[in-house]
């Protein structure tokens, strides 16, 4: 009888519990993420280092509970389609159906980092309209046709933001540095050498124009087909014309040849490189055994190379190197993972993922972050630059000394000093 | 400026040379169009890299090694993925092109991307040749280059087995009735094909990268010099190396270094146009005589 009702007890706990289970306030279902839809070309350096840097922020901000809309904290979730718009020979049309499918397949709430190409970045905005998507654009294109197009057709293209640098901002970084060699140094004869893509034919047309203006001598303007592997006639050229300074765009990794070609042909002129993917990167002192010491390059955002331009800048640089066991890698890491905040930032202000909430939000975008006080003209949405981190969004150019990679301008956040080669002698 | 346009014209021209050298081989003997030709070349300069950096063996034996195991990969391909579709053209292209690509994204799939990846130079240094700083390293691969085609050309006309090549690449059928094993013949036509991509990656590389996107680059390059020199002609690839390394150097120098993959099409168009076989192409004259 005993075990019996021992039994009969252990029965009725079971069946009790069950409804008591059932009957329970069930938890509340998590809640959806915000979809970050990110088109990038990940196989080229500006891609997959974009890419890191907005996982490195998702990380950060998921792991405080994520971002806040109306009082409900949710998480955001990042959707990586390869574009491949940087690779030569793709067309355009790939980087639109990659942007397509994010936001019809995806279902993304928002677009950040690309396409990273120009051509396609351009193409992409009318994308962006039709289907009332906002955009960070936080690395690649360079082309000022971007921010000119959100200008002139606000009502239009008003979905797309640049976080990021664009020509016109370079080329007159590139202008002063220029100046100060003409200052310190007395150098004044160039030779211009640049990648035949939009950005680059851009600058390197305004730096002829402006740099001849300014009575320097431009020896010979070179357009390179992307994948070009020689470069012994121009660099003969520039020696032969006695150039001090070189002025080079390139964004494929084919630079790599040029640094070399540069060192065993002995050229006594000073390569002044702005984007240039294959001598950002911190393997390019080993994939040229050294032979890139003295190149400048400009991985365009403050962060991507060591400095202290905010308190914000070094932590990042860090965090990055803890991440993912290699520093910021090259143009696009900082102001990718900067993307990310700036979104997260707007989002908590809007409180809804709604277009145009979202849009008046970032146009009143104010933060200090990486790469100093991030705000967005309300006319082009472009950020606006600065020498001064305190002001806006300031830009690095890096000297390659001794195997490290050395911000030497602007020199408001500069580390050290630009140091000359041997073979380049001061005309004062 | 002339000088300049003579050495690195030269240098250029050699470069191509190497490039196409093993994929014309292969098809000269073989008849199969090699798509895969620039993955291995890229895969050579990988291996050599994992044996330098990751496995600290001396850059001498990790080029002969490097070698060696793309020679072998030459002769799977055959074994394992040709010898069921030989003779269907198309097959092989697309069969050959699918393996490339899966080669090349492998690489990038595991991380082989980035500036890092890079060859030493066989010697450091460089040196004025009539008034032009040229380095040591395109001076080597001008030498590698003649010796090469020296080689070859030795190897086709006094060997054995470059004999039973050149018998089966004139009539298969016939050589055949000679006891000449075509499928063996064929295996050795790839592995030496793949094996002559090796040697020029191992030249090649030290001056700039090695990327995967080099890959297709390579076997577009290798194809537009053996549609110009004509398939299968080692006289015809070393013609239109020169030819078109020339072209290219003239057109950067004197007109602009923006026309310089026009060059190239300009000059297949042409060739195309006047003389389908190529310059010096065995392959489809009779037909285009008829």
């Amino acid at each position: 009888m005993k075990k019996k009702g021992l039994l009969l007890l252990t029965v009725a706990i079971l069946i009790g519990s069950i409804f008591a289970g059932a009957c329970a306030p069930k938890p509340a279902p998590p809640a959806p993420p915000i979809i970050i839809g990110a088109p990038l070309s990940t196989a080229y350096v500006y891609g997959w280092a974009a890419h890191r840097g907005m996982v490195l922020a998702i990380e950060e901000i998921n792991a405080k509970g994520g971002v806040s809309i109306g009082g409900v904290m949710r998480p955001f979730k990042l959707e990586v389609i390869d574009t491949r718009d940087l690779e030569p020979g793709v067309p355009v049309a790939e980087a639109l159906l990659a942007m397509e499918k994010l936001i019809l397949e995806k279902k993304a709430d928002v677009i950040l980092g690309g396409p990273l190409r120009s051509e396609a970045a351009l193409a992409a905005q009318d994308l962006l309209t039709k289907y009332k998507k906002v955009s960070i654009l936080s690395a690649g294109v360079l082309s000022p046709a971007y921010h000119a197009k959100i200008a002139r057709e606000y009502d239009k293209y008003k979905y797309a933001f640049r976080i990021t640098s664009e020509v016109i901002w370079l080329s007159k970084e590139a202008t002063d540095i220029f100046e100060s060699l003409r200052k310190d140094y007395g150098f004044d004869r160039t030779f211009i050498m640049v990648q035949d893509v939009a950005h680059a034919r851009a600058i390197g047309k305004i730096m002829e124009d402006g740099l001849t203006k300014k009575g320097f001598k431009v020896l010979g303007h070179e357009v390179y087909p992307t994948g070009a592997i020689d470069y012994s006639i121009g660099l003969a050229k520039a020696k032969a014309g006695g150039a001090q300074m070189l002025f080079i765009w390139m964004d494929h990794p084919e630079t790599g040849i040029l640094a070399k070609q540069w060192y065993d042909m002995k050229v006594e002129a000073l390569p002044i490189s702005g984007i240039c993917s294959a001598i950002e990167q911190p393997g390019a002192w080993a994939g040229t055994e050294g032979k890139v010491n003295y190149w400048f390059a400009s991985p365009c955002n403050a962060g991507n190379a060591p400095s202290t331009a905010t308190e914000w800048t070094m932590k990042f640089y860090d965090a990055y190197k803890a991440r993912w066991l290699i520093e910021p890698e090259a143009y696009g890491v900082s102001s990718s993972y900067m993307a990310v905040y700036v979104l997260a930032d707007a989002i908590t202000r809007a409180g809804s993922l709604e277009a145009d909430a979202l849009i008046a939000a970032l146009e009143k975008t104010d933060m200090m972050g990486i790469y100093g006080r991030i705000r967005f003209d309300p006319k082009s949405h472009q950020i606006i630059p600065s020498y001064d981190p305190k002001e806006g969004a300031v830009g690095t150019w890096f000297q390659w000394q001794d195997g490290k990679r050395v911000v030497v301008w602007p020199p408001t956040i500069a580390m050290g000093t630009i140091k000359l080669p041997p073979c380049l002698k001061p005309v004062k | 400026m002339l000088e300049n346009v003579l050495i690195y014209g030269l240098i250029n021209g050699m470069v191509l040379a190497l490039l196409a050298i093993g994929f014309a081989l292969t098809f000269g003997i073989s008849g199969i169009a090699n798509f895969a030709h620039g993955a291995l070349y890229i895969l050579t300069g990988y291996t050599v890299w994992v044996f330098l950096h990751t496995l600290g063996t001396p850059y001498l034996l990790a080029i002969f090694l490097a070698m060696a195991i793309t020679a072998l990969i030459g002769a799977a391909i055959y074994n394992v993925i040709l010898l069921r579709i030989r003779g269907m053209r198309s097959s092989e292209i697309i069969a050959t092109f699918a393996l490339a690509l899966a080669i090349l994204e492998a690489f990038r799939f595991f991380g082989f991307v980035g500036a890092k990846y890079t060859l030493p130079t066989f010697v450091e240094g460089s040196v004025s040749v009539a008034g032009v700083i040229v380095d040591y390293q395109r001076l080597i691969l001008i030498g590698v280059g003649a010796g090469l085609v020296g080689l070859l050309w030795f190897f086709t006309h006094y060997t054995k087995t470059g004999l039973a090549f050149r018998a089966i690449a004139q009539v298969e059928r016939t050589a055949l009735t000679l006891g000449i094993d075509s499928d063996r013949m064929a295996t050795l036509s790839l592995a030496f094909g793949a094996a002559l991509a090796a040697l020029a990656a191992i030249v090649l590389l030290p001056l700039g990268q090695i990327t995967v996107e080099t890959g297709l680059n390579v076997l577009l390059n290798a194809l537009a010099i053996c549609i110009l020199g004509g398939l299968g002609s080692v006289t015809g690839i070393v013609a239109a190396s020169l030819l078109l390394g020339y072209a290219q150097i003239i057109t950067v120098t004197y007109i602009a270094p923006h026309w310089l993959m026009v060059v190239t099409l300009v000059a297949i168009f042409v060739v195309l146009l006047v003389k389908p076989s190529g310059l010096f192409g065995k392959q489809k004259e009779l037909e285009e005589r008829v």
